[in-house]
């Protein structure tokens, strides 16, 4: 009896131990570091209270950040679901399986590239005077099309390249919802006077409410770690129209100043907020 | 209220080809049921007429008007599936309202109609549920209900009480039949239960193999089964059938078998002398006679099961080197073992040529494929 129930104790631990190493350490770490003021120039630090906090409230560039970082949210996000859903239904409803399936292979290539890799290919595509994806703008006007360095097109272009990994390879995924569907219903909704686009958004998308909200929420959490995408298309650039938070933290902290007490700061404010925000989404949604 | 014309109607799929030259004519307020054994076409031929599949070939005309090319909400029909095939995420009322409000009918207006037709199912106390939190037979009301509101032209119905128990089963039965009386829309039924198809319908569609083999009342199918397909489907316990040559004998046919002997009426049967046939008497046919006085239509044996059906007994026992059902009132069925003889009145015989055709000169001719007899 009492090896039953002293077993679990033994596998658990091992991997226990590894995850607070890996995550809780630093995590408590960023947070006593985000109460002192260290900076990477100097071995010491002494503590300060809530000045960090304080001082980021009144940083205009870190409010910057903020409205970047939920525009990034609210873009990738919305218009993954859209492409998914549209094209899952284009495909589900004007494709034949067999095709189908050949698609669903090729859209899911976009996701399995490494992000770095993507947004290198990405970032030639839209170079000014070579890239294959301003080439007919060039040809046409005969005026270079720059987007990333564009104020305006900056955080949109690179937006593209995250839907283009997560929208496809999402499609895919409502394809093989739709598929998994039972098709009476639909039938019935033929006969009960809905038109194709009705069926979809009365029967068939209301059935599938509960994945697709998952998947939206998976895509939430996914959107906030786009670091490596933004880091290598634009660093945050230009000026700092496509820094998010975790650009702008990683800047104060090991690039501009070495600040890293500032920058655990605003780590942990990061955190704290999408835990919370999260959470409440979460709950609003399963109900 | 229209009736329905199939004519020539084929489906393929690919090259394989399901439903054959079908042609049938459904009068208006008609009840006409579709039987078959499963994979009949039955099922396909239904959801040609709903617009659900696509028509090969021939043409299925509503109330005059040909409907191959028309939309499923176009044609005027409202279908009710086996599996009930409610929209899981909306509540009873928006189910029952769905296509209403997709004609865009007045709020008013929906809200009474649907009032309306919960009463008549009994649903009222339901309308604020979800499908999950209803019993089969009370989703397959909601399910009658979605397609009544819309007062369609043709009701289709693909074996809506499948999925329900015996019991449940029989009770829908009798409310669709009331139903049917109360609101006469024609209605084709598929089904592949020979006791919904005898009780409900006007007339009974026979299918096997993509055609038709018999159309007719349940009374005509039961009494003058076309083919031998039809007359093994329909009846339960099944007929008993027994090999037999022909004999011109005077005035009668003489049917010899291996040690039994029958006598038929030349009047009812057109035969040939020396023709191999096929006899068919059902198991309630047969009448237990305890004193063997002569040899002909006589079929005897050992008994060799009893098995009880409350009322009745069905005795089987081995003749002419078949088994033969019989069936006999409980309280006098014999122990197994017992010798016993049963006799056949000569009018309830039905022959068959080695074609599964009948031999009767009446059935020949008439009930030609889906004319109306």
């Amino acid at each position: 009896m009492k090896n039953k129930t002293t077993l679990p104790w033994v596998f658990l631990t091992p991997a226990m131990v590894v995850l607070a190493v890996l995550a809780l350490v630093p995590t408590v770490c960023a947070i006593v570091i985000s109460f002192e003021d260290r900076e990477l120039s100097r071995p010491d630090g002494n503590f300060v209270g809530f000045d960090n906090y304080l001082a980021l409230f009144s940083d205009r560039r870190f409010v910057n950040a903020i409205t970047v970082s939920l525009s990034w949210e609210v873009i990738t996000v919305g218009f993954t679901m859209l492409i998914a859903v549209g094209l899952g239904i284009l495909l589900f409803e004007c494709v034949s399986p067999r095709t189908r399936n050949i698609l669903a292979v090729l859209f899911i290539v976009p996701v399995i590239l490494p992000r770095v890799s993507a947004a290198f290919v990405w970032k030639f595509a839209f170079h000014p005077l070579y890239g294959i994806a301003t080439y007919p703008y060039k040809a046409i006007t005969g005026q270079p099309l720059d987007l990333l360095s564009n104020p305006l097109t900056a955080l949109g272009t690179v937006a593209l390249v995250d839907v283009w990994q997560w929208g496809l390879f999402f499609s895919v995924i409502v394809l093989k919802l739709l598929e998994t569907l039972p098709p009476q219903p639909f039938e019935a909704a033929r006969l009960d006077h809905a038109r194709a686009w009705e069926v979809y958004a009365y029967v068939a998308l209301p059935m599938l409410k509960a994945p697709l909200i998952s998947l939206a929420f998976v895509k939430m959490i996914e959107s906030l770690r786009a670091f490596d995408l933004i880091y290598v298309m634009t660093r945050g650039g230009p000026g700092i129209s496509t820094e998010t938070l975790d650009m702008y933290a990683f800047s104060q902290g090991f690039i501009e100043s070495g600040r890293i007490s500032y920058a655990s700061g605003m780590a942990v404010l990061m955190m704290i907020a999408t835990s919370i925000a999260f959470t409440v989404i979460w709950k609003r949604a399963k109900i | 209220m229209s009736n329905i014309v199939c004519a020539n109607v084929d489906k393929n799929y690919g090259a394989i080809n399901v439903i054959k030259d079908f042609n049938l004519e459904v009068a208006d307020r008609e009840f006409i049921v579709f039987l078959g054994p499963s994979g009949c076409g039955k099922s396909t031929l239904l959801r040609m007429v709903a617009g659900l599949e696509e028509i090969s070939g021939g043409d299925v005309m509503i109330g005059g008007t040909r409907v191959n090319d028309l939309e499923p909400r176009d044609r005027g029909v409202a279908m009710v599936f086996q599996n009930y095939a409610l929209y899981p995420h909306m509540t009873i009322y928006d189910n029952i309202a769905f296509g209403l409000k997709r004609m865009k009918v007045p709020k008013v207006e929906i809200d009474q109609r649907i009032r309306a037709v919960s009463a008549t199912l009994g649903l009222d106390a339901y309308l604020e549920r979800k499908p999950t939190e209803l019993s089969g037979g009370q989703q397959q009301r909601v399910a009658i209900a979605r397609a009544m509101i819309k007062t369609p032209k043709v009701f289709l119905f693909d074996e809506p009480l499948s999925n329900l128990d015996a019991k449940l089963r029989n009770h829908m039965r009798i409310e669709i039949a009331r139903l049917h009386q109360k609101l006469q829309t024609t209605t084709i039924y598929v089904t592949h239960d020979q006791l919904e198809a005898m009780t409900l319908a006007d007339r009974i569609v026979l299918m096997k193999g993509g055609a038709i083999e018999q159309v007719g009342t349940p009374a005509e199918i039961y009494e003058r089964p076309r083919t031998l397909f039809v007359a093994g489907f329909i009846g339960t316990p099944n007929m008993n059938f027994l090999d037999v040559t022909a004999h011109s004998d005077g005035e009668s046919w003489r049917l010899e078998g291996d040690g039994f002997r029958f006598r038929a009426s030349r009047q009812v049967f057109d035969l040939r002398d020396g023709q191999d046939l096929t006899l068919g008497v059902r198991p309630s046919a047969l009448v237990s006679c305890p004193d063997v006085v002569g040899t002909e239509n006589l079929l005897s044996g050992a008994i060799d099961l009893v098995e009880f059906h409350g009322d009745d007994a069905l005795v089987t026992f081995h003749a002419a080197g078949r088994e033969i059902g019989a069936l006999v009132p409980a309280a006098t069925a014999p122990t197994p073992g017992t010798q016993v003889a049963f006799s056949v009145n000569s009018e309830s015989l039905h022959v068959f040529d080695r074609t599964g055709l009948s031999m009767r000169r009446q059935s020949r001719g008439d009930c030609i494929q889906g004319t109306v007899c």
